[in-house]
């Protein structure tokens, strides 16, 4: 039953927030088609994400619960326009299509997730290309860092900028460096740029080519995000095996492990967040009110105003031979 | 959730800036607590075995082994193992509430 008002509910907070937070997105200079855009994001991913029937029930003839495969994502924009502000959703494109080729593609109906995805990434690109123009003559430290540059030519914000200018002054430093013999005093700053040359040359000769063919090319939005989240996202995998590793011999006593890993497992997936009116205890009995709370279980979103829980408590309960 | 990834998403495309969408995310908070206690009436009832509990900063977290939910309209949700993380009721969403 409170599984059933979950999609109100948060549809109500949806709009809400969208609501409360466009005078913000003016404040900020920010357009109204990005707004509509999260909100037509957010929406898909909510739904996309299954915890409750997204039947809206204002227009009954509008989204059909959405099917686990893409397709059906892509086919239940159509719709959504009619109870949601969706037309917004498109209005991105739009302003888009002055520039971009590829909003057309989307109207054709390609496969829901690429073609949503590949849009947006145009739209850096092209903003990329805005923000890069001014930083081209850039310092040698955008030459010495481009290595660590992933080598993404998603043009997106200031961050991303600094690879664009890496790659136009690669190839430049690289032309030139031939053609004039380097006075002493130029020696150094040529042999920090060298190293990234190495690497440079056939990366920047990727993206010289690049430019012209834009979104198509590119790897899915996740793939180049700015520059950090490469970064971070590179060492993610290994991340658990490291940091058990480093934590193993300093920290990690034998109970903290068991919690780790029985945090870790399941428990992740089945969480509830709420407030609490008041914890009890008498001996191990435990007795707390919960208010204002959504339960994440078995894939499912349920909401409640309030809720008594009942817990006992064995103080082995820690020991796995008692599970 | 699915906000904070769409807020990534144009974060990294320089849509918008990640002050705005702090702000979006203030705003989701305080929204959900306002939609929750103005809409949501629904009780539930939790039974389970107390795995872990603690109290740290006035959050309580419990990690609670099969747990049943009985909602409001008698269904019965079962699950392995919960992890509950509840903050102090504050004064703004009682007095919402009240």
């Amino acid at each position: 039953m409170s599984n059933k008002i979950v999609p109100g509910i948060y549809r109500a907070v949806i709009d809400e927030v969208i609501g409360a937070i466009r005078p913000e997105f003016e404040e900020y200079g920010v357009s109204e088609d990005v707004l509509a855009e999260l909100q037509a994001k957010w929406e898909s991913k909510v739904i996309a994400s299954h915890v409750a029937e997204f039947e809206p029930p204002q227009p009954p003839p509008a989204a059909p619960p959405p099917a686990p495969h893409a397709p059906p994502l892509h086919q239940s924009y159509p719709p959504h326009p009619m109870m949601m502000q969706h037309p917004h959703y498109a209005n991105p494109y739009a302003a888009l299509a002055t520039v971009a080729p590829p909003p057309p593609a989307a109207n054709t109906g390609a496969p829901g997730q690429p073609a949503v995805k590949a849009e947006p990434v145009d739209s850096r690109y092209m903003l990329g290309n805005h923000y890069t123009l001014p930083p081209l003559p850039g310092p040698n430290v955008a030459a010495a860092r481009a290595p660590a540059l992933p080598p993404h030519p998603g043009g997106q914000t200031g961050v991303i900028s600094f690879a664009k200018p890496t790659q136009t002054q690669q190839p430049s430093s690289a032309l030139t460096r031939p053609a004039y013999a380097p006075p002493p005093a130029l020696q150094q700053p040529q042999q920090t740029q060298r190293i990234p040359q190495v690497d440079g040359p056939s990366e920047s000769s990727d993206e010289e080519d690049s430019p012209s063919p834009p979104a198509s090319s590119f790897a899915p939005r996740t793939m180049h995000p700015s520059l950090p989240q490469p970064v971070a996202a590179a060492p993610r995998p290994k991340s658990p095996v490291d940091s058990e590793a480093i934590n193993s011999d300093l920290d990690d006593s034998d109970t903290e492990n068991e919690e780790e890993a029985d945090e870790g497992g399941v428990g992740e997936s089945d969480i509830v967040f709420c407030t609490y009116d008041k914890v009890a205890r008498v001996k191990n009995k435990w007795k707390c009110v919960l208010k204002d709370g959504m339960i994440h279980v078995n894939g499912k979103d349920y909401l409640f105003a309030k809720c008594n829980g009942e817990f006992e408590c064995h103080p082995q309960s820690s020991v796995p031979l008692h599970d | 959730m699915a906000l904070t990834d769409s807020l990534d998403e144009l974060i990294t495309s320089g849509a918008i800036t990640p002050q705005l969408a702090m702000k979006v995310l203030q705003q989701f908070d305080k929204s959900l607590a306002d939609t929750m206690v103005k809409q949501v009436k629904t009780k539930t009832t939790l039974k389970g075995h107390l795995h872990t509990y603690r109290l740290c900063d006035d959050v309580w977290t419990f990690i609670v082994k099969n747990p049943s939910f009985k909602m409001e309209s008698n269904e019965m949700v079962n699950a392995p193992r919960i992890k509950i993380i509840a903050c102090k009721n504050g004064d703004a969403i009682e007095a919402g509430k009240k």
